[in-house]
């Protein structure tokens, strides 16, 4: 018993010991302090997490928490006052089908995120326009032999409604148009990895994913009225099915909320550590 | 002469007076560790009551704020759930959610029924031995690992067996569900049968019964109320599955009207579209309703089984 509480005051004498070093360290380096709470898109969660790593290192005395969860949880967040950030996959400050403008919040672009159509990988068609997609997503086209493809039924695998992804995809890829549940052949997803799982392991099945989760041998994109689904190609402009993804502030970012959005829009960032997570820098669309 | 014999005898005095008052101190000690404990397990107890009832009343708050925008008719009796048009008819996901626990007890119960028999009454020791840790095993496995079953080995299964093309619905959940509930319907049903006294067995062979005719006449009835417990507990468990169902089913809001409609139960609907609903919208409110709903289901199935459980007791 004695030994054990002789144990537990030295450790906890080191553990205070150490953070108040830590502290000590941190008071020294420089003058810009504060907390930011970023909520919102998980597609854009990896962007914010590698990027708080980068700015804490610059001012220690920042701490920045980020968690991520739908789109639209972001702005919401920001409205309630619970972030300082809402990270989103489309501009909140206007309105969109399903969701209403968020008033007197301002959108900072901080990236492009690309956007693939995925089949599975015993489908024969590798090029989709507009008009057989939106055929396709409304119900009206129902097999492969209809857009150049073997005869088999069209499996149409969507995200459900309300995801990022399905908005920005309806608007650019469907031009606006209608996604329409049916009794056969058609299943909702909760996420990017359920879209790609689902995807890769029902033959004769059509998606829609963020470019960056296309790898492995079971899906493939198709081409986009003939253009491929590919970051050059959306930075020379052929390629439309694109978003910017957005950070939400309740008007303009000020303190450190403005240092950090500054900090993900700098050059540095956004050529180095923002292009290695397979985003576009938003410089590229400008 | 007379010093050292009184130094003596106080000494003596000293020795039992510390004696008393170090049984006394330990008696105060004991006293107030037991008062200490008396009152850190009631404080246990309390603060899980509170928990209980901060979900009832958080949940059940949120969840009546629907009834102030949409009637309960429109909720309880519409089948057209369509969110982005302000259609928020839950029945199809309630009717759903019914006939997807029928469809999982009427695969489940036979089997685990029968597998409890075996265990209990006909299996030689070794072999119990054996089925039981194995069944115990069974009941922990995490439901993504048989969703992702499900997913990677049943649907492709389906698919080649009905020639549908997706396979989603409410038989591949069924089945995912059947199997996630056998061990639980097993084990219980198990133990229950085990508790029939040895006396009416030899009583029925005393009277010239097979041994069909003892499992079949005298322990299954004798042990029906656990049987049923052991049932109820695995509904529970049914109905309240979320992420294996969520993998097999196709999440798409519709009455299924047939076992390869891709479709959505009251879970799978809410871990579907919670991260996406806005906080203050009749979308928000219907999911905590759905959320309320599904509390209450499983609230009434424990009842029945305090109660069934309090008349066995009250039998013995």
């Amino acid at each position: 018993m004695k030994v054990f509480k002789k144990f537990t005051v030295t450790a906890l004498t080191a553990v205070i010991a150490v953070t108040a070093s830590f502290a000590g360290v941190a008071a020294a380096a420089d003058s810009l302090k504060g907390k930011i709470t970023v909520n919102g898109s998980t597609a854009l969660l990896p962007l914010t997490l590698q990027a708080a790593k980068e700015f804490q290192k610059l001012h220690p005395k920042v701490k920045i928490a980020a968690s991520g969860k739908g789109s639209v949880t972001g702005p919401q967040a920001v409205k309630k006052g619970i972030a300082d950030i809402g990270a989103c996959d489309w501009d909140a400050s206007m309105d969109v089908p399903g969701f209403k403008a968020f008033e007197g919040q301002v959108a900072n672009k901080v990236a492009v995120i690309p956007f693939a159509t995925i089949v599975n990988k015993n489908v024969g068609v590798d090029n989709l326009t507009t008009e057989q997609l939106k055929g396709i997503y409304s119900g009206k086209i129902t097999n492969w032999k209809e857009v150049g493809g073997s005869d088999a039924d069209i499996v149409v695998i969507t995200r459900s409604f309300g995801s990022g992804t399905r908005v920005n995809y309806q608007a650019k890829a469907l031009a606006g148009g209608d996604i329409v549940k049916k009794e056969k052949n058609y299943k909702e997803t909760g996420s990017s990895g359920d879209m790609k799982t689902a995807v890769g392991t029902t033959p004769n099945a059509i998606g829609y994913i963020d470019l960056v989760y296309v790898t492995g041998g079971d899906i493939k994109a198709v081409k986009y009225n003939g253009v491929a689904a590919s970051t050059d190609n959306v930075i020379n402009g052929s390629y439309k099915i694109w978003a910017y993804g957005y950070y939400m502030t309740k008007g303009q970012p000020t303190g450190a909320t403005k240092e950090f959005i500054n900090y993900v829009q700098s050059k540095k960032f956004q050529q180095g550590s923002l292009k290695k997570l397979k985003f576009i820098p938003i410089s590229a669309m400008q | 002469m007379g010093a050292p014999v009184h130094n003596l005898a106080t000494t003596i005095m000293d020795s039992t007076s510390k004696k008393e008052i170090s049984a006394q101190r330990r008696h105060k000690r004991h006293r107030v560790s037991n008062v200490f404990f008396k009152y850190y397990f009631l404080f246990s107890i309390l603060a899980l009551c509170f928990v209980l009832g901060l979900v009832f009343i958080f949940i059940g708050k949120t969840a009546l704020l629907l009834f102030g925008q949409i009637s309960p008719a429109d909720f309880f009796l519409s089948f057209n759930w369509t969110p982005e048009e302000d259609a928020f008819g839950a029945a199809a996901f309630i009717v759903n959610t019914l006939s997807l626990t029928a469809l999982t007890l009427l695969i489940a119960v036979p089997i685990s029924v029968g597998m409890a028999v075996l265990n209990a009454e006909i299996a030689p020791k070794w072999m119990t031995s054996f089925i039981r840790p194995i069944l115990d095993l069974l009941v922990g496995i995490p439901s993504i690992v048989y969703g992702y079953l499900g997913l990677t080995v049943l649907l492709p299964f389906l698919r080649r067996v009905s020639g549908e093309s997706l396979g989603d619905g409410l038989l591949a959940a069924a089945l995912v569900l059947a199997l996630m509930v056998l061990p639980t319907i097993t084990r219980i049903s198990d133990d229950a049968i085990v508790a029939v006294p040895r006396k009416y067995r030899d009583a029925a062979y005393a009277l010239g019964s097979t041994r069909l005719q003892v499992i079949t006449r005298v322990v299954l009835p004798a042990a029906s109320r656990g049987v049923i417990s052991a049932v109820i507990l695995g509904m529970t468990r049914a109905v309240g599955e979320t992420m294996a169902v969520v993998m097999v089913i196709g999440n798409t809001p519709q009455l299924a009207k047939s076992l390869f409609t891709p479709t959505s139960v009251l879970t799978s609907n809410i871990v579907m579209q919670i991260s996406n609903v806005e906080y203050e919208s009749t979308w928000n409110y219907a999911l905590h309703m759905m959320a309320f709903l599904l509390l209450l289901i499983s609230f009434v199935l424990i009842l029945i089984i305090r109660i069934l459980g309090r008349k066995r007791r009250d039998q013995a």
